[in-house]
């Protein structure tokens, strides 16, 4: 049950780039994808998943440079929920695999991701209301220095998040 | 216990990392709120707060099994805080098999909460049991974090081996001076008729034979015989093993010993226990359900312990090793120092008795099956019948036993002088 819920989260990752550009070359490296992330759930591999989206990601990429469509958030949103399920659910699938289930244990995990994934996506849609408000203010920096200050920010937040996820906590014994 | 950030992050900053990058690479906007829900997962799946506390109580359903019966592990969890997902796995040791439920379990737990686990384990053969007690794991939101501890409860099962009852044991030469179901030559008290002779003041009128009398034309008594005990010492051999474990030539040998024991105290004698291996060790003999216990207990544990040192039997003291005893060694006969041992002690005129435990089976149990194997087999068949032909020249009584077939209908080929005639001659 939880391979399928992976799989159709897989078919709906690699069709955002499909939607886009219909044509080769994304189509061919679409379909890598589909195989490796496929692979991934079938063997319930997180890193194989980890591939085929990377890939899925490029190859939207290449739609996007190639078409050049008006920015799309609530695609980019919807990519990035995905994304962030199908990681977790493989995860959790792989952990319980061959293993007993007590009450609610599928229900929790689900309302856990929700939450999360509601918060990121609520995120992203009030950055990106964020951003076109200060487009005006930004008319006239030139491109240089904001793609440098982009870079500062997403450096230091990833930093961040290392450095959070690094943190030990003292320990408490149970 | 504290979160340690598990290796799901790497992924997740893998993809965070892709966004950035084709973002700002492509100048797409897109791109760059791809990130935004990723990095908002990672910060979010960091626990910050210590995992709430996890109480358990670990308990089996047996101190003491026998082969094949099942032991029943209950686990129970209480948390005090909300734990949304627990991770309980428990090790399963060696040679047992789960029969039941999952050893590998996930709960999630409000505060408060208390939770029952149990599953089956299906012992297969003799050992100690060692259930140490779970591996807790605590999971944060997303799988991000995670906290592990071992709860140590260790727990020691005995699992000992499964009793077949005998109804032919070997019949010992010889008797102690106890109340047994042996009939003893010496004339007494007892149910079994013996001897004739004439009436003597003291003798009781119910001994009276009057058939006798009638023949006669004077009063003659039939006197009985003694129904006493015996001691019996069995001689397990510990010198070399053939075949996987719990399916080895000593494990047959252990089963066949705890038959023997059982079916000898039932008949009230005395049984006594020598592990003739890299180490020596004995059980004095002894009667009853304690001694039972104690034989059990010291067959548990045999096993071959390597030693360059080679130990002789006349270490033993004569009270674990009484003269008079019926010793039933339990061999593969593989060890010239326990052909060695066998011989020495029917020199020494012991009454002896040599199980030959054939290592066929097991050594079969331990290979892939195939023709070459086959033939192997039935050469070394040939090969142990003739060498258990040179030994019963020597004088050794030896029953041949395959280890796995009922003991029973093996010693029922055994043939055994009567008591009595053997001590009248």
């Amino acid at each position: 049950m939880m391979r399928l819920a992976a799989a159709v989260l897989v078919a709906i990752l690699v069709g955002f780039p499909v939607s886009v550009m219909p044509g080769p070359p994304v189509t061919w490296l679409a379909a890598v994808a589909l195989v490796m992330a496929g692979a991934g759930v079938a063997l319930l591999s997180v890193t194989l998943v980890t591939v085929g989206a990377s890939l899925a990601l490029i190859a939207y990429t290449i739609a996007l440079v190639i078409v050049q469509p008006a920015v799309d958030p609530v695609a980019a949103i919807g990519i990035a929920v995905t994304l962030v399920i199908l990681l977790a659910l493989v995860h959790f699938a792989d952990r319980v695999h061959g293993a007993a289930l007590g009450p609610g244990v599928i229900a929790t995990q689900v309302r856990q991701w929700m939450a999360i994934v509601a918060a990121g996506a609520l995120a992203a849609a009030t950055l990106t209301m964020v951003a076109a408000l200060l487009g005006a203010a930004l008319a006239t920096a030139t491109l240089p220095m904001v793609v440098a200050a982009a870079a500062l920010g997403a450096l230091l937040t990833v930093a961040g998040v290392i450095a959070l996820t690094t943190r030990e906590d003292p320990p408490r014994v149970s | 216990m504290s979160w340690r950030p598990t290796a799901l992050n790497v992924s997740f900053l893998t993809l965070a990392g892709w966004a950035l990058f084709l973002g700002l690479l492509t100048g797409r906007a897109d791109l760059v709120v791809i990130a935004i829900p990723l990095i908002v997962a990672l910060a979010a799946g960091r626990r910050t707060a210590a995992p709430s506390p996890v109480q358990i109580h670990h308990a089996v359903s047996a101190e003491r099994v026998l082969e094949d019966e099942r032991l029943t592990v209950t686990v129970t969890i209480r948390a005090e805080g909300a734990a949304p997902l627990v991770e309980l796995l428990e090790p399963l040791p060696p040679r047992v098999e789960l029969e039941r439920g999952s050893h590998h379990a996930f709960f999630s737990l409000r505060a408060g909460e208390e939770v029952g686990w149990e599953f089956v384990l299906r012992c297969g053969s003799r050992q100690r049991l060692r259930l140490g007690g779970p591996h807790v794991r605590l999971w944060g939101p997303l799988g991000l974090a995670a906290g592990e501890a071992r709860f140590r409860a260790p727990q020691t099962v005995a699992v000992y081996p499964h009793l077949t009852s005998l109804r032919h044991p070997p019949r010992p030469v010889r008797t102690q001076t106890y109340v047994g179901n042996h009939v003893s030559p010496a004339q007494g008290e007892g149910i079994e008729p013996g001897d004739i002779r004439p009436f003597a003041p003291g003798d009781h009128v119910r001994h009276v034979n009057w058939r006798a009398t009638l023949r006669h034309g004077a009063l003659h008594v039939t006197q009985h015989h003694h129904e006493r005990n015996a001691d019996v010492v069995l001689l397990l051999d510990t010198l070399s093993d053939v075949g996987p474990p719990g399916a080895s030539v000593v494990d047959a040998a252990v089963r066949g010993a705890a038959d023997l024991a059982a079916a000898y105290l039932a008949r009230k004698d005395r049984v006594g226990l020598i592990e003739y291996g890299g180490q020596l060790r004995w059980v004095k003999p002894g009667s009853g359900r304690a001694q039972f216990q104690r034989l059990l207990d010291t067959l548990l544990d045999a096993s071959v312990v390597f030693t360059y040192v080679t130990r002789d039997l006349d270490l033993v003291p004569p009270r674990i090793l009484p003269p008079q005893a019926l010793v039933l060694a339990l061999s593969p006969l593989l060890d010239a120092r326990f052909v060695r041992a066998a011989s020495d002690l029917t020199a020494r005129g012991f009454d002896l008795v040599v199980i030959a435990v054939s290592p066929a089976p097991a050594a079969r149990a331990a290979v892939r099956p195939s023709p070459v194997a086959d033939l192997a087999a039935r050469l070394w068949d040939l090969e142990r019948r003739a060498e258990l032909d040179a030994h019963r020249r020597r004088g050794l009584s030896i029953v041949p036993w395959d280890g796995v077939g009922p003991l029973d209908a093996a010693l029922a080929s055994l043939s055994r002088p009567r008591l009595r005639r053997t001590l009248a001659r």
